[in-house]
């Protein structure tokens, strides 16, 4: 016991290795081989060896890469110096003294999108959304410059699952208005799937899967400390965030990690004015603690997020003449602009989400088990404008708790087939007061998935299927001023198929095709009330079917063999049945007091969401990088035989990068010059149906971004510094997805600095 | 062997610790919240017409008892003597809560964030004039004049309008569609003039 702890506080073990290409028995030089813990990745020799000194005991995952092979990774509990013989691309298990203890298998999938590293560092302090939105082909879907949500492919809400460190958020996703409720920097990366894996989550993920995935705990040897901070200038936003974690030097196989962060930004500007009330504070704070065993390993992790958000004051809207003189003004009244505050007034909205999880994965034999559950407590508080300034209580409260429990047995891999079956169940409990929005629901779901995969050669073939039985008892159901009560139940089914097809290590294409159902949510089947963004009345619909769509996919990567060319084409093309839309119900508006509101009215139609994601990268020179995204979508609604609303306009991306070279004191540092082009949307439902929008969709707009990079020597520690200018020409622009085109332009040009700074003890 | 079975018992407890852990926290927390907050409708509008030099008053109203969407609301026709000079007196309701609250005392409350507009047609025969005035001197709007001449049949369009700014900048040049206010009231009587 004694001389195994004297030994865990030695960080003298190396680690070495030998690759060999597997199918020519060739050994491997300039493989590239990563320690992802310690974020070091080092070139194999002419004979294919590497070498890593100077470590501590600790749990490492190795990534072994070659041009002309599949990547490898491995786990490895390092309790002693050790050699291991890695055969690339058919991996082995010839480890020698080290103890496998879970290979993390990249997510193969119908597609996988990913932002992480320098590049998720660069928008810190952005919410999740504005993050995910440096993918190709995620949207923004924004009410003014506070609220966004991630769209991907033109589907958002509740059609896109968001998995944060593991647990299906249960948030709440009413409306547009209404953003993920998770802190972006507890994430090391974040990633956007379609396909088979989604299945372990739901078998409703019609548009997709959005994983926050956090480091994995205990995979930092010793004892570390990230600070990140940095200032907006556009609304003078600051943000501290800190992340403490540490494996017990007397208990190696225990991990702790805290982090927090406060963010604070003060009313947003527009080129020519600034908004009043729209200011944001945040508060967030997450624990986890892990213990990692040869057999078993456990996490227990808690997360509080809170968010107060102030919502433009020029766009609460009385009724719908109000709305239309809102909508003629040039620019909002003087007396909803100019205030340069940090204070939050109404409108406005206030979000806590708590979550407590706990996992647990554990292996008989070759036989693995893992075991979550987790508990979330989501409040919402909306404060309108009102009549009383004394009144200092939310006009509408709404309290979601959700406890999930997943059991999952992955069987080992036997002739070239490895899987895993799972059991989940959710039950949901949903209470209201104020201003009648949704009804006080119960909700409780069970479900079942099972996900094989097959590998040989250069093919690997996945499958799986999965289905969920919901039910909903709602009550406090107000109809006429009485209360009334409903029970919904639906049975929803997935299955999914993705084949991977990779001859060489140039050219890679994957096939998916996925089927999803969707059943409708609470606020699709029974909402009632005035919207006083759109000055609407916003009526469910309690005779909705579930949305089945049936999703295809198919991705191409290649590069060329100098690696100075990279492309990728994505081409989809996503049918949808039952699709649930608002429709305006112009033969039947809401006669209030305050006069007569339209009604818009959920209702299903045909639907089908075509388009494609190009990204190409160029090397001009070692200094020299080109880059081009490109993402086209079509929404058409089959059934009407016209377009959807709120689809996303065509965008192209340019950047140009430019790379120096380390100075004495300076590493790392990069140029960037970004140029946005957003076409203006013209695939807009046709005015000679129902009319669907006030205003036509705005004009096209292009946008320029500068960025600068660099890590240096402070102190003799590593700082990272981004400095970026967006929207340089502070151009007047308004977008098609935020809900306030009709109100003001979205905001100018701001200045932004972000500092990273990493301690290691 | 013996001790991959510890191992997993131990594991086991962890899991179950924390399921524990959840179910605490969720007990902690009320199953239903019941508190109401102020979900500030008004329900009716009422207008109380006294005739000038004595005569029985006469009230009209706007009532939508249940709020926006459910019943279909009860306008009345404002039915008023030719020739004749009113005393008009606005009130408020909401009749959703129990007691039914006074919204009047409210507006008044808070008198120069709000504003009552009185837009007779053209063809109504009706004018009005000599609104009250908020603690600035500018209209409100709560309690007016109404003068009506020759029998004819019109419309009286009623608003209210809300200032949401802070300072509310009411001034008395603000027209009805002004864009410093908000509509809380937009209610169009049909009038008769007998």
């Amino acid at each position: 016991m004694w001389s195994n702890n004297i030994q865990a506080q030695n960080c003298t073990f190396s680690l070495s290795g030998h690759v060999v290409d597997a199918d020519v028995k060739e050994q491997l030089s300039n493989a590239s081989v990563t320690l992802k813990e310690i974020n070091t990745t080092i070139l194999t020799d002419a004979k294919g060896d590497f070498i890593f000194q100077g470590l501590c005991a600790g749990s490492y995952t190795i990534l072994v890469q070659h041009l002309n092979c599949k990547d490898y990774t491995e786990s490895i509990d390092l309790k002693k110096s050790i050699h291991l013989d890695i055969n690339l691309p058919h991996a082995v298990n010839t480890l020698g003294e080290a103890v496998v203890v879970a290979q993390k298998e990249k997510q193969s999938t119908g597609f996988k999108k990913e932002i992480s590293g320098a590049e998720l560092m660069s928008k810190n302090g952005s919410s999740l959304a504005q993050a995910l939105g440096n993918i190709n082909g995620v949207t923004l879907l924004q009410t003014g410059s506070n609220v966004a949500k991630p769209v991907v492919h033109g589907l958002s809400g509740s059609r896109l699952l968001i998995i944060n460190n593991g647990v299906r958020l249960e948030g709440q996703q009413w409306g547009n208005e209404h953003a993920p409720e998770v802190d972006p920097f507890i994430a090391d990366k974040l990633e956007v799937i379609k396909g088979v894996d989604e299945l372990k989550y739901g078998s409703d993920a019609i548009g997709g899967v959005i994983l926050i995935e956090p480091k994995a705990l205990g995979s930092t040897p010793g004892k570390s400390l990230q600070f990140n901070t940095g200032y907006f200038s556009n609304n003078k936003q600051y943000y501290f965030s800190g992340i403490l974690e540490q494996q017990l030097k007397k208990i190696p196989s225990f991990t702790y990690r805290a982090q927090a962060t406060y963010k604070r930004g003060a009313n947003s500007t527009t080129p020519n004015y600034r908004l009043n009330n729209t200011g944001n504070e945040e508060l967030n704070f997450s624990l986890a603690l892990g213990i990692r065993k040869t057999k078993w390993n456990s996490e227990l992790f808690y997360s509080f997020f809170s968010t107060k958000l102030g919502i433009f004051t020029g766009s609460h809207i009385g009724n719908l003449t109000d709305l239309y003189n809102a909508i003629a003004a040039k620019q909002p009244d003087s007396g909803f602009i100019g205030q340069n505050t940090y204070s939050i007034g109404r409108p406005r909205q206030e979000v806590k989400h708590q979550t407590i999880k706990s996992k647990t994965v554990f292996t008989i034999g070759k036989q693995k088990f893992s075991a979550l559950v987790s508990g979330q407590f989501n409040l919402r508080k909306e404060f309108d404008i009102v009549r009383t300034a004394s009144n200092v209580k939310p006009q509408i409260m709404l309290n979601i708790n959700t406890l999930a429990e997943d059991l999952q047995w992955e069987h080992p891999k036997t002739k070239n087939l490895k899987g895993t079956i799972g059991l989940s169940a959710v039950q949901q409990q949903n209470t209201y007061s104020g201003r009648y929005f949704i009804p006080n629901y119960i909700s409780y779901t069970t479900g079942i998935y099972a996900i094989e995969k097959w590998t040989k050669h250069f093919w690997e073939l996945q499958t799986g299927f999965r289905m969920d039985v919901k039910k909903i008892n709602t009550s406090r159901l107000r109809i006429n001023n009485n209360f009334s009560a409903y029970t919904f139940n639906f049975n929803t089914y997935a299955a999914s198929f993705n084949a991977i097809y990779k001859p060489t290590g140039f050219y890679k294409t994957n096939f998916n095709i996925a089927l999803s159902t969707r059943a409708p949510y609470v606020n699709e089947l029974l909402s009632d009330g005035i919207h006083h963004g759109t000055a609407t009345y916003e009526k469910g619909n309690i005779y909705l079917k579930p949305e089945k769509s049936v999703y295809l996919s198919w991705n191409h990567e290649v590069r060329t063999t100098n690696d100075r060319l990279r492309f990728s084409l994505l081409l989809y093309h996503n049918p949808i049945q039952n699709f649930i839309y608002q429709v305006p119900k112009p033969e039947s508006p809401v006669l209030t007091i305050a006069g007569a509101f339209p009604q818009i009215q959920y209702t299903q139609t045909n639907a089908t969401l075509s388009g494609t994601d190009l990204a190409a990268e160029y090397k001009l020179s070692n200094a020299f990088d080109y880059k081009v995204k490109l993402a086209l979508l079509y929404g058409r609604n089959t059934s009407a035989k016209d377009w959807l609303i709120l689809m996303p306009a065509n965008r192209l991306e340019q950047e140009l990068l430019f790379k120096l070279p380390d100075g004495k004191k300076t590493k790392e540092t990069g140029l960037s010059f970004k140029w946005t082009q957003v076409a203006r949307q013209n695939r807009v439902p046709s005015a000679n149906n129902i009319k669907q929008d006030y205003k036509n969709a705005p004009a096209g707009y292009a946008l320029f971004q500068v960025g600068m990079n660099s890590t240096l020597q402070f102190l003799n520690l590593p700082v990272t510094v981004f400095f970026g200018v967006e929207n340089i020409a502070n151009t007047v622009y308004r977008d098609y997805l935020n809900a306030f085109r009709y109100f003001s332009d979205e905001t100018g040009r701001n200045f932004t600095l972000r500092i990273h700074l990493p301690i290691n003890f | 062997m013996k001790t991959t079975i510890k191992k997993i018992m131990k594991s086991s407890n962890y899991f179950i610790l924390g399921f524990f852990l959840i179910l605490m926290i969720s007990s902690c927390k009320k199953d239903t919240v019941q508190e109401e907050n102020d979900e500030e409708i008004i329900t009716t509008l009422s207008l109380k017409f006294t005739p000038v030099g004595g005569g029985a008053a006469v009230t009209y109203s706007y009532d939508d008892a249940d709020g926006p969407g459910g019943n279909a609301p009860v306008k009345q026709t404002i039915s008023l003597a030719a020739n004749k000079q009113y005393q008009v007196e606005l009130s408020l309701l909401n009749k959703t809560t129990n007691p039914v609250t006074d919204i009047t005392t409210e507006i008044l409350a808070e008198a120069d964030a709000h504003r009552f507009y009185f837009a007779p047609s053209a063809s109504a025969n009706i004018s009005v004039g000599n609104l009250n005035n908020d603690g600035n001197g500018v209209p409100l709007g709560t309690t007016g004049t109404l003068s009506t001449t020759t029998a004819a049949n019109g419309k009286l369009l009623v608003t209210l309008r809300h200032y949401p700014g802070n300072p509310p900048n009411k001034a008395v040049s603000d027209p009805v569609n002004s864009s410093k206010s908000g509509t809380d009231i937009e209610v169009e009587f049909d009038t008769v003039v007998l």
